[in-house]
């Protein structure tokens, strides 16, 4: 198994008082799948992610990464391994290459090198963006095409997991279908994705989970 | 009126008297205006009196002891003072503050003053209370002013930006990485009044200290040196002390783990 999580348990706080979104879950990915996650609104599907990708402040369990437990990675270490793209798209200021680019900025890869504008092009070409030059302002870019510069820019980076919290919500179909072409490519080279929708149905996961509750069932495939 | 021999005309009663007659004209108008604003009004009047005077009181005693502690103690008091204000006009910023804002206030605080008293002034003995306190007073007003801006815009700030963080975060972004936009607007912010009232000196108004020291009967160039020095300190004690009460707890808003802590993660 690639990752694997362990009685995952979050208390909220927040209104309306004290209730237990995550109880004591437990989930296991492996290389090359596509797990689904769905379940009512406010189910916690989005805290779920946040606790895989080590974003949840005071989540409890433990999480593993193809073997090692996450105690042996520095949180930053594990995040660039363990991908979590949010629902809100935010692109930084300046143009779609700067924004392509971020992720080289940051310590946790200042021993890598950052892809050359070739790459970069190349990649913007497979996802049926060809039309965008790298020196466009990244805030002229439509919701569709901001959607998957982003999630691109994740892909970039070459995590070992994907967590995609509803990528294509609010997209046309058109910028839809190309992020799940993205994600299939992905997996298909090795990666594991969890994904978070209620929106569109495909055939495309392999799996589906459903979180209602505070539990998550493996909904019949 | 009886001149002084340093120049100054002495203020009587009378004369109080005569200016709190125009305080009562305004309360007059406020009253047939229906401002409502009689009471805040005579409130403030009498606060003016009250704590004037007794700083005025309170200055003549220590001037009076002549006693490096005790100006030491004072200064102390004037930082605490101004840290707890910081943390008030700041209602956003996460607990545990008030320790940073009273490091920043020492540390600036006493820095530039004495930087001011000793180095520039070169006053003796390095305590003397007429040179130290007011000085000292400025420095600090100024610095929590662009203190408190610069900690309520810092968090204000990356609140409003919480999704951005999440996603740098997200991409193996640390803390610094992640509200490095946030705290550099707030600095901005904090440092700004500082640089239009430096640019304005002398054009627009003429500043508060030379406007004192002119009255006082100075030489009018001898004042503009003195406040020179005084705007510059101040500047840098304003830029130095935003720059560090935000190094000092920007981190504060972040787990261990360096995830922001979001609105609807925080506690109490």
């Amino acid at each position: 198994m690639l990752l694997t999580a362990e009685g995952l348990t979050f208390t909220s706080h927040a209104d309306p008082g004290p209730h237990v979104v995550l109880d004591r879950v437990s989930l296991a990915i492996d290389a090359g799948e596509i797990v689904d996650v769905r379940g009512p609104s406010g189910a916690g599907k989005t805290t779920l992610l946040r606790a895989l990708a080590r974003l949840l402040p005071d989540a409890t369990g433990t999480l593993s990464l193809a073997g090692r437990p996450a105690t042996d990675y520095a949180p930053a270490e594990w995040r660039s391994r363990v991908t979590l793209l949010p629902q809100t798209v935010a692109m930084r200021q300046g143009t779609v290459r700067d924004n392509l680019l971020m992720p080289w900025s940051l310590k946790v890869r200042s021993a890598d090198s950052a892809p050359p504008d070739g790459v970069l092009e190349q990649a913007l070409h497979d996802v049926g963006l060809a039309e965008i030059a790298l020196g466009r302002d990244a805030s002229r870019l439509s919701v569709g095409q901001a959607a998957r510069v982003a999630l691109l820019r994740a892909v970039l980076t070459g995590p070992s997991v994907l967590l995609l919290d509803e990528p294509d919500a609010n997209l046309d179909d058109e910028s839809a279908a190309q992020v799940s072409v993205m994600t299939e490519r992905f997996a298909a080279d090795g990666g594991a994705v969890m994904r978070v929708r209620h929106q569109r149905g495909d055939v495309m996961a392999h799996r589906t989970l459903r979180l209602a509750g505070g539990h998550l069932t493996e909904v019949g495939s | 009126m009886n001149e002084l021999a340093g120049g100054v005309i002495e203020i009587s009663w009378v004369q109080l008297a005569i200016s709190t007659g125009f305080v009562v004209i305004v309360g007059i108008l406020s009253l047939r205006l229906s401002l409502g604003l009689e009471r805040d009004l005579a409130v403030a009047t009498v606060r003016t009196f009250l704590q004037l005077i007794a700083l005025g009181l309170v200055l003549r005693w220590v001037f009076g002891v002549d006693s490096p502690w005790l100006v030491v103690g004072i200064l102390i008091l004037m930082m605490a003072a101004a840290a707890q204000t910081i943390v008030k006009r700041a209602p956003d910023a996460p607990p545990g503050i008030l320790g940073s804002s009273m490091i920043t206030m020492l540390l600036t605080g006493f820095t530039v003053t004495f930087a001011v008293t000793g180095l520039i002034i070169q006053v003796e003995p390095w305590y003397r209370a007429q040179y130290v306190i007011p000085i000292a007073g400025m420095v600090l007003g100024n610095s929590m002013n662009g203190i408190a801006l610069s900690l309520e815009r810092t968090f204000a700030d990356l609140d409003s930006r919480a999704g951005e963080v999440l996603a740098l975060t997200a991409l193996g972004a640390n803390p610094w990485e992640a509200a490095g936009d946030s705290v550099r607007v707030a600095i901005r912010a904090g440092l700004i009044p500082t640089i239009n009232a430096m640019a304005a000196a002398g054009i627009v108004f003429i500043p508060g200290m030379m406007t004192g020291q002119v009255l006082a009967g100075a030489d009018p160039l001898e004042a503009a040196y003195y406040q020179i020095v005084v705007m510059l300190m101040v500047s840098a004690a304003t830029a130095l002390g935003s720059v560090l009460a935000v190094l000092l707890s920007y981190r504060r808003r972040f787990t261990a783990d360096g995830v922001y802590i979001e609105k609807g993660y925080r506690r109490g």
